[in-house]
């Protein structure tokens, strides 16, 4: 059995730089109509900057693959809530972390819950949330 | 408008997707047919009914009024699957008005959609705020 504690830390993900051509890619699946997803010139005139900005749901990911690797693949992220704290943009490098805050046995599974967190290189948060994952018992 | 439902529908979780997006998540590339556990959020945007479009313009806004995703609260019941074609319903669960720092007057709207496996099983659910900015006129 996996021994899991309070206080233990999460390896981190880090994602050296954000792609302008996925979040084209993420728009055209979603299709998402919000320009600042794709077009720098629109960023500009709405004073955002010269870069596109990423979609919310993909810094969400970033942080469920962390956790995933962590915990061990797809199945085993059982919750993860999130507030936006800011704008993610094509070029930045960002890191993914997160500490378990609990563990207690489920029915046929240990169940984690941690404190996650994504930032901007440099340290400013752009997400910070909750998550629970299981673990084989 | 809180309690509204929205009109829901079906989203296909096709093998492309759930690849496509696994690349633009830089997650690892799938090896069976357990979908990343994000579409628990894009399986239930994607059946909602509506378009994000739409669901802008259901809240009086439109692309280029810069509304933003304020919070998601995404539970997954069990893993969704690749080939599976989930039914989605959904309804708006709360609306309040605030007032940023920042961003001035703004509308708080959060709504809640379940995604469900073909036998009628929640599977998942998601719980969503968007950031609507009103502007100084509101």
């Amino acid at each position: 059995m996996r021994h899991v504690a309070v206080g233990d830390v999460i390896p981190e993900l880090v994602i050296p730089s954000v792609s302008a051509e996925k979040m084209k890619t993420m728009a055209a699946l979603l299709a998402d109509p919000n320009t600042i997803h794709w077009d720098a010139e629109d960023c500009r005139r709405l004073g955002l900057g010269d870069r596109p900005v990423n979609q919310g749901p993909n810094n969400m990911g970033y942080v469920v693959n962390m956790l995933m690797d962590w915990a061990g693949g797809p199945a085993s992220v059982r919750r993860l809530k999130v507030r936006f704290l800011g704008n993610v943009f094509a070029g930045d490098r960002l890191v993914a972390s997160g500490e378990v805050t609990n563990v207690r046995m489920g029915d046929d599974a240990i169940v984690v819950e941690c404190d996650v967190l994504l930032r901007r290189d440099g340290g400013e948060p752009v997400l910070r949330g909750k998550a629970e994952v299981i673990l084989p018992a | 408008m809180t309690g509204r439902r929205l009109p829901g529908g079906f989203f296909d979780l096709e093998h492309y997707r759930n690849w496509l997006t696994s690349d633009v998540l830089c997650a690892p590339r799938p090896s069976d047919d357990l979908a990343h556990p994000m579409f628990c959020y894009y399986a239930a945007m994607g059946g909602m009914g509506l378009s994000i479009a739409e669901m802008f313009a259901l809240a009086n806004s439109s692309a280029s009024e810069g509304p933003m995703f304020g919070e998601c609260d995404m539970e997954v019941f069990e893993p969704l699957r690749v080939g599976v074609r989930y039914e989605v319903r959904g309804e708006i669960t709360d609306v309040r008005r605030k007032q940023g720092a920042s961003i001035g007057v703004f509308d708080l709207i959060t709504f809640r959609l379940e995604v469900m496996t073909p036998d009628g099983a929640v599977a998942g659910a998601c719980t969503n705020s968007f950031v609507f900015p009103r502007g100084a006129g509101a």
